[in-house]
């Protein structure tokens, strides 16, 4: 059943990234929702559930991407190992908490890219940061801590953690 | 023998480390290996996203027309989009002549002329967005399957859009022309000085490598030179709307407007064959007459 569910989410989150939340765009700036589900998801069913739905998240949302596959599955699945790990070490995960996290995720895998891209002078690079990688940050830590605040208001969260195990 | 206890907190921790460690290595140790293994899986995962997409992408569509006939403008958008739609179609009309005119003055002299042909195209419809805010890329709904593959051009009736860098079974996505990691070789239509059209982080277009002793001004048209890349030679890419001159440099570069909007393209044709198929100069008459020398 769990299974199902991560596949009909992978499945709409296609559509939903490429097409519909450009019309939801802040400046041109749409969030990384494949980030976020990665990271909401380690952080309510574990790490390795967390992983796996993010490599595959990162690798399915990379085939509509022009960018490397490596900095997406990496960024993806880290982000749901490492939401996943914080789950367990930190005694209450609030929004605020997830919300520091995935900043730091997406700043990260930001800079990254920003500072791999080709044929870029360094005021290229630091344009890329202040307008793309910067904003997306902010928009992907808000995003994030909204859907876990929203779970916890509206669904059982600690439910969710032993509904139907995939492992 | 050791196993891993999944359902314990530190089972899973470690097996879910250990699995992340494994592929960090299998990714940077072979690249090329662990990429070529995941492509085998792009085409059916590409079937079975195109579903969802396509029917979300329809829906977009129909909700923006709707919006747009009905609600915004009604009966302006109608005659706006019949009207863009002959200006795009004259520009690529007026371009074409003007690449015509220009090569013929040239080509006078020679007397061996040959006729250009059209080189093979698909058409195809733009059903998203790159799926992150890093690259400037448009999603197609062909791929593999309708014959596109990576380094084909795109361009409309008034231009130049991009080009192919990714396909799966039913869709490819399109690096375009206003992304810093595309380069298409133009020409400067007026002097006939070559150079590298690329785009840069801002959206905007450049044209680099200009010779320092060209006459280039503002106004002068871009059009593809076809020597490189996936596009034959005469595609409107954009108008030069700046020069940057600096003092002891080697090369001029210039700020181009992109001759498509990019930003709003919806259907493109995809390139197959950059080199158009050579027509015959003498077609032999019918009844055994002589061709011509």
């Amino acid at each position: 059943m769990k299974l199902l569910l991560y596949l009909g989410l992978v499945l709409l989150l296609v559509p939903v990234q490429t097409t519909l939340l450009t019309h939801v765009s802040i400046w041109g700036i749409k969030p990384d929702l494949g980030l976020v589900i990665a990271a909401v998801i380690g952080l309510v069913a574990g790490e390795l559930e967390g992983l796996l739905v993010g490599l595959t998240v990162g690798w399915v949302l990379n085939l509509y991407s022009a960018g490397d596959l490596w900095l997406s599955l990496v960024t993806t699945g880290g982000a749901g190992l490492f939401a996943g790990l914080l789950g367990r070490q930190v005694a209450q995960v609030t929004p605020t908490i997830l919300c520091i996290g995935l900043l730091a995720l997406s700043l990260a895998g930001g800079l990254v890219a920003a500072f791999s891209m080709k044929n870029a002078t360094m005021s290229d690079t630091w344009w890329m940061v202040q307008s793309i990688v910067l904003p997306q940050a902010c928009f992907d830590a808000v995003l994030g801590a909204g859907l876990l605040w929203l779970m916890e208001r509206r669904f059982a969260v600690q439910r969710w953690k032993t509904f139907d195990r995939i492992f | 023998m050791w196993m891993v206890n999944v359902r314990s907190p530190h089972g899973g921790r470690r097996l879910a480390l250990g699995l992340f460690a494994f592929f960090l290595a299998a990714l940077f140790l072979f690249p090329g290996q662990s990429q070529g293994l995941l492509e085998y899986l792009d085409g059916p995962v590409g079937q079975l996203v195109r579903l969802p997409l396509e029917a979300v992408s329809s829906l977009d569509k129909g909700i923006s027309g709707l919006w747009g006939d009905y609600v915004a403008l009604q009966g302006m958008a109608e005659e706006n989009r019949r009207l863009r739609q002959d200006i795009e179609w004259l520009r690529g009309q007026n371009n074409q002549l003007r690449e015509a005119a220009a090569s013929t003055e040239r080509l006078a002299a020679l007397l061996q002329f040959k006729e250009q042909a059209l080189p093979a195209m698909v058409a195809a419809q733009v059903i998203g967005r790159d799926a992150s805010n890093r690259y400037r890329a448009v999603i197609l709904n062909k791929g593999d399957s309708d014959g596109i593959q990576p380094d084909m051009g795109v361009i409309t009736p008034s231009g130049v859009v991009g080009r192919v860098v990714k396909t799966t079974g039913a869709t490819s996505v399109v690096l375009l022309v206003t992304d810093p990691n595309n380069a298409i070789a133009g020409l400067i239509q007026r002097t006939r000085d070559e150079g590298i059209v690329e785009g840069t982080p801002q959206g905007r277009v450049r044209m680099k490598y200009i010779p320092m002793l060209s006459g280039v001004r503002d106004g002068d048209r871009v059009v593809t030179s076809g020597l490189v890349g996936g596009f034959p030679r005469g595609l409107a890419i954009g108008t030069i709307t700046g020069i940057d001159k600096e003092e002891g440099a080697l090369f001029q570069t210039a700020e181009l407007a992109p001759e498509v909007d990019v930003n709003h393209v919806e259907e493109v044709l995809v390139i197959q064959s950059p080199q158009p198929q050579s027509v015959e100069p003498e077609a032999k008459p019918a009844g055994g007459g002589k061709s011509r020398p």
